[in-house]
């Protein structure tokens, strides 16, 4: 039961994955446009050569970031839709650091700098938890709100106190992180994504705490009746997931943007979320589909210039599969199905 | 001081709360007509970008705003079936799955905006509604200026109130809606059909939430871009708790909220030297204050959320 489990949790978005390349490329034929080609062109942009494939980790490298930080949340039951305002914040505090404190050197001020980005992060996460957990508030709303704040926030900044130059950006960060593949312009954000996917997966599944936090993500009340601190818990959670989410605005702001300006961090957040949904609430698997989804955004560019498709029909194959992977996990978990998909293993074990 | 306490200034922020207000309104009474029969529906932000997008490009080819929210409504239903199969049928969590309908509407909505007017387009225009003074009404000095001469749509969403304050309080068809998503179960046993009423739910949610998009590219801005919306459907799901699920409640919290938004615009125009960012804030931060303030969980529908199986004990 428990591999066939396994199973379904891999095959599920596995063919969302492919229906949604299938609705995708019959969309495509229905707008005049040659779906193979198309396809090729995709791919090609994503790993036709190194610097195409340094592109797609790049792009990956945020996504790892907020699709963690909303697994994270999720695994404790609490929704947090506000990984966009958290990286931004994250990346605010970043460039407060960077630009105050100027007596630091290179490798010093980037620790500050980064750190700095968990803490803002984890504040601006804090807000959303603290108001669930004493006030009973809706986290979703209050994350939502955040999301605005925090984008105008950073508005006002590169247009007001931090503005450089005639342009509405700021200075570009004099940190940042190494690059260290050739000419790509993959730098040691990716790294730092993958050790913290591999923590978080670690933490959630082989520590005592992680089992209460997942406890609590799957029955309140009989955590609370085992004396988990369920409150405590899900603060906790919502503290730690803004923190990740902070990690990821800081880290994109010295390993790829440097600068911030309109635009930064734009849908990352509901990005992540679809990316930790799709990868069924597992570390791993966030960092598998985020990676997906960032094949599909660096050859979107290429897509349209080779074929003049809109990249938009790549974002509408990218929320086709998350239609799909949630309808088929809703699907299979139905009584009847699962009782069907039971009886199917249990004869094939019979058979063996 | 001066400047905020003439007559024209009060008018044009009475005039500009009741527009913005509007919008929010018919969202939440969307969400009020679908969490009554236990949908929690935070797809909002999306049906209302696709309402968006389908009102803008009708109003756009035939020149009637009116039939874009007709259209917008159309769009509303067919995105927010979308949902209530996969909710309804297939159990999905309504949450989880209003967040994929929050992703997967927009790309949708730019999908098409890209099809229809190219990749790299200058912005189309449409005509915007014209505004319909009330015959009599709207000769009344002061009052008729101000609350008689909008557009249609306007007086649509400020009739659906008291409509809907007795169609939920004085119909038997109202008690009996209410009660699906009060105690799905006992509601079956009385025969009401639990599954049918939650399809309409949808579908009255789908309806209005495409309105309140299409009122925004119809009545208010001539035009459709990415984030027209910008988190009104969110707004409005926090003004139904904060109006506690009663419609003379949501009206308060929406008129509450889009008084912000016209307050945000109108300082706007008026002091230029402030950032406008930190203006912008003020709804958003307005929103969470009222909810820290206001916001009581424990005052929706019992069942509200909850998956529904009919076999299931």
């Amino acid at each position: 039961m428990k591999s066939n489990n396994k199973f379904i949790k891999i095959a599920v978005p596995v063919l969302a994955v492919l229906l949604s390349f299938l609705v995708g490329a019959i969309l495509i034929a229905c707008i005049g446009g040659n779906p193979a080609q198309a396809y090729q062109y995709l791919f090609k942009g994503a790993f036709g050569n190194l610097s195409n494939f340094g592109e797609t980790v790049v792009k990956a490298t945020p996504l790892i970031f907020t699709g963690l930080a909303a697994t994270f949340a999720y695994k404790c039951g609490v929704f947090n839709l506000g990984a966009e305002g958290q990286f931004v914040m994250g990346a605010c505090a970043s460039i407060f650091v960077s630009t105050t404190f100027t007596g630091l050197n290179g490798v010093s001020l980037l620790i500050v700098s980064l750190l700095s980005g968990v803490i803002a992060g984890g504040a601006w996460g804090y807000i959303p938890g603290i108001l669930k957990i004493t006030r009973g508030l809706n986290e979703m709303i209050v994350s939502i709100m955040l999301n605005y704040i925090a984008i105008l926030f950073m508005g006002f900044l590169y247009t007001g106190p931090f503005r450089d130059g005639n342009l509405p950006q700021t200075a570009a960060v004099t940190a940042k992180l190494a690059r260290f593949v050739g000419n790509t312009r993959i730098h040691a954000g990716i790294i730092l994504a993958l050790v913290l996917a591999l923590v978080l997966y670690y933490f959630l599944f082989y520590t005592s705490k992680g089992f209460q936090l997942r406890a609590v993500g799957l029955n309140q009340t009989a955590s609370q009746f085992n004396g988990y601190p369920v409150k405590k818990l899900m603060l906790l959670s919502f503290i730690i997931s803004g923190a990740i989410a902070g990690l990821g605005g800081s880290v994109e702001l010295h390993g790829t943007q440097f600068r911030l300006m309109a635009g930064f961090g734009d849908g990352y957040g509901f990005d992540g979320v679809a990316i930790a949904l799709i990868g069924q609430l597992n570390p791993v698997g966030t960092v598998v589909v985020a990676y997906l989804f960032a094949v599909l955004r660096a050859g979107a560019t290429t897509m349209q210039v080779g074929t003049g498709l809109p990249t938009s029909v790549i974002d509408i194959i990218q929320a086709l599969v998350i239609i799909f992977a949630v309808a088929g996990s809703a699907f299979v978990n139905l009584p009847h199905i699962r009782q069907f998909l039971a009886n199917l293993s249990s004869k094939k074990a019979e058979e063996v | 001081m001066e400047v905020f306490l003439n007559w024209n200034f009060i008018q044009e922020l009475i005039l500009s709360t009741i527009r913005m207000a509007t919008p929010i309104l018919i969202v939440a009474l969307a969400e009020l007509y679908s969490e009554r029969a236990g949908m929690v529906n935070i797809g909002l932000d999306g049906i209302m970008a696709f309402g968006a997008l389908i009102g803008f490009l009708v109003s756009y080819s035939t020149g009637q705003p009116l039939l874009g929210v007709l259209a917008g409504a159309v769009g509303g239903i067919v995105i927010n079936s979308v949902y209530a199969f996969c909710t309804i049928h297939l159990g999905a969590e309504q949450i989880v799955y209003g967040m994929a309908i929050n992703i997967f509407a927009p790309a949708i909505a730019s999908f098409l905006y890209k099809i229809k007017f190219g990749i790299s387009s200058s912005l189309a225009q449409a005509t915007l509604m014209q505004e319909m003074p009330i015959p009599v009404l709207s000769s009344i000095p002061v009052i008729g200026k101000l609350l008689f001469s909008h557009t249609p749509i306007i007086y649509l969403a400020y009739l659906l109130v008291p409509l809907s304050y007795v169609f939920f309080s004085k119909t038997k068809a109202g008690l009996n809606y209410k009660a699906v998503g009060e105690f799905p179960k006992a509601a079956e046993t009385m025969g009401i059909p639990v599954v049918r009423t939650k399809y309409l739910a949808c579908m009255i949610c789908g309806a209005l939430a495409g309105i309140g998009g299409a009122y925004l590219t119809t009545c208010y801005i001539s035009t459709y871009s990415d984030g027209v919306v910008s988190g009104r459907g969110f707004i409005a799901l926090s003004a139904v708790i904060f109006g506690r699920w009663m419609p003379g409640g949501v009206l308060l919290a929406a008129l509450l909220f889009g008084f912000t938004d016209a307050l945000q615009i109108r300082l706007q125009v008026l002091n230029s030297s402030t950032p406008y960012q930190l203006l912008a804030m003020i709804p958003y931060l307005c929103t969470l204050f009222v909810l820290a303030f206001f916001g009581i969980k424990k005052a929706g529908p019992a069942a509200n959320g909850r998956p529904y199986f009919r076999e299931e004990r």
